[in-house]
């Protein structure tokens, strides 16, 4: 019992090790303004920041904000997967010769910088909720096709044959042999396209939005509302850094049979 | 004759596709396939860089300008500070560490308000969001780099007897080499990311502006110009770093994929 309990201690302790630069970082973010050597017209102190997220909750549009930005996003992103993964599979697997015709030209799409497609998106589907989830789309689309392909060609060409010695028909091997091989691939491409879709969408709310986070920090940087403009900026880093653990996470629980790289 | 022609046909696959595509995009609108008020054709969007060249090739200096600026000034902090972080001082990097994955995640284009506050509207926010964009990736892949050397390579030469100068020379560098490279393509396409959309949201010129402006004047070849122009300046970017990483790494076998 006593071991546990200096285990839990001990782990609490290596925890705290660990994230102590971020805690001293924070330490002197919030003591800066307080005792004037950061001035409090540009740095606003976190412990103020966290007031003003109750304010915007209670005020009622921050909730709103949120939503519409992760609708926005999350529609993207599987809109991309529905079309990146088969696509991937298709390309990978069954069409090789065709992949090598296109693939120079799905790179050089994929080096297209977004930013220079959104008034070309704009054009086409007009101001709205497509042209962003359009945005959201196509850059989530590159990562996933990539490396659903890497994934499908880097298959170990020995386990398609024993299968196929055991008498395994098409489905049965797609089901049992393929798609668990490129998961680990298919997934990291989930996850590659989930950070750059929360990226590109805030970028794309900052440009031509009345609703979202992108917005809500834009607005407030050109009202001069500093509070605002840290909270919404906390605000985009902590729900990107949560999108991406959560990714970890489910990767963890999917692989369970892929055992973990120390590094 | 024959295995030449196999030989350039085989060099040439990957340029038939985008023949192909190219040849398509000319031609669709003479089919009502798409309309060329929304979609200018390749031709089209020749003939608006034909028109502007000066102008065109005064974008592209000031955007691939400022883009340079900050990434070198990024690559002369973090490669020094990354050797420094993964081959001198483990204990410091442990204790960073943490500080600097957060910033490296951190959205980079949720921060360029806050630039804007502390660096004013003109080129100093500009060079930092480039600036910032580049450094974490660089530096944790300098990191890392350094930090996997394998260690029997280091005591193997400690043995032959080199001093520290040789073996950070001769042992560390070019084993670390890949990742830094890594690390400087990642850097690369962020800062071409970023300086697009720091010009688009606040800028007088650079290729950025120019496709906001075209876009605001609905000059619809010219925002087609910009795109392509930018696609190709970032494509050429990494191969240059591509060409230079197999010039200097030349004792790395290629791995067929």
């Amino acid at each position: 019992m006593a071991d546990s309990k200096k285990s839990i201690i001990g782990k609490i302790k290596d925890k705290f090790i660990d994230s102590l630069s971020v805690i001293l970082f924070f330490t002197v973010w919030e003591l800066g303004p307080r005792l004037g050597f950061l001035k409090s017209t540009f740095v606003s102190p976190p412990s103020e920041i966290f007031l003003y997220y109750i304010k915007l909750i209670t005020e009622g549009n921050l909730i709103s904000h949120i939503g519409i930005s992760l609708f926005r996003s999350v529609i993207g992103f599987f809109l991309a997967i529905i079309v990146g993964v088969p696509l991937g599979f298709l390309l990978g697997g069954w069409f090789k010769t065709f992949e090598k015709l296109v693939e120079p030209v799905l790179k050089f799409l994929g080096q297209f910088n977004p930013f220079s497609l959104f008034p070309i998106f704009i054009l086409i589907l007009g101001i709205g909720e497509a042209s962003k989830i359009a945005m959201i789309f196509w850059v989530c689309l590159w990562p996933v096709i990539f490396n659903t392909t890497t994934g499908v060609k880097e298959l170990d060409p020995l386990l398609i044959k024993a299968g196929r010695a055991m008498g395994l028909d098409k489905l049965k091997m797609l089901i049992k042999i393929v798609l668990p091989g490129a998961t680990p691939y298919i997934l990291n491409g989930f996850k590659l396209a989930s950070s750059t879709a929360f990226f590109m969408l805030i970028a794309a709310e900052m440009m031509g939005a009345s609703r979202g986070l992108g917005w809500l920090v834009w607005n407030a940087q050109v009202n001069y509302q500093i509070p605002k403009l840290y909270a919404g900026t906390g605000l985009i880093s902590a729900l990107g850094l949560t999108i991406d653990r959560l990714f970890k996470l489910c990767e963890k629980r999917i692989l369970v049979w892929k055992q973990q790289a120390v590094s | 004759m024959k295995y030449k022609l196999c030989e350039l046909n085989k060099k040439m696959i990957g340029f038939y596709g985008f023949a192909v595509i190219l040849i398509f995009w000319q031609v669709a609108p003479v089919f009502n396939l798409i309309d060329t008020q929304f979609i200018s054709t390749p031709s089209m969007i020749i003939e608006a860089a034909a028109k502007i060249p000066v102008e065109l090739l005064i974008h592209i200096s000031t955007s691939v300008q400022r883009v340079l600026l900050g990434y070198f000034a990024a690559i002369l902090t973090a490669v020094p500070l990354g050797i420094l972080l993964g081959g001198w001082f483990p204990r410091v990097n442990k204790f960073l560490n943490p500080l600097f994955q957060l910033f490296g995640q951190i959205n980079a284009f949720s921060l360029f308000p806050l630039f804007i506050l502390f660096f004013g509207t003109k080129e100093l926010s500009k060079f930092f969001i480039i600036y910032w964009s580049c450094i974490w990736p660089i530096l944790s892949m300098t990191t890392l780099g350094v930090k996997n050397v394998d260690p029997l390579l280091i005591k193997s030469a400690k043995s032959i007897g080199a001093n520290k100068f040789i073996i950070f020379k001769d042992v560390i560098l070019p084993g670390a080499a890949r990742p830094i490279f890594s690390g400087l393509s990642v850097g690369a396409s962020r800062g071409f990311l970023m300086i697009i959309a720091a010009e688009m949201l606040g800028s007088s010129a650079g290729l950025g502006w120019f496709i906001s402006n075209s876009s605001q004047n609905n000059i619809v070849p010219r925002i087609y110009l910009g795109a392509v122009t930018i696609a190709i300046l970032s494509y050429l970017f990494n191969y240059l770093i591509k060409n230079f990483e197999n010039s200097i790494i030349t004792w790395k076998e290629e791995a067929n994929v």
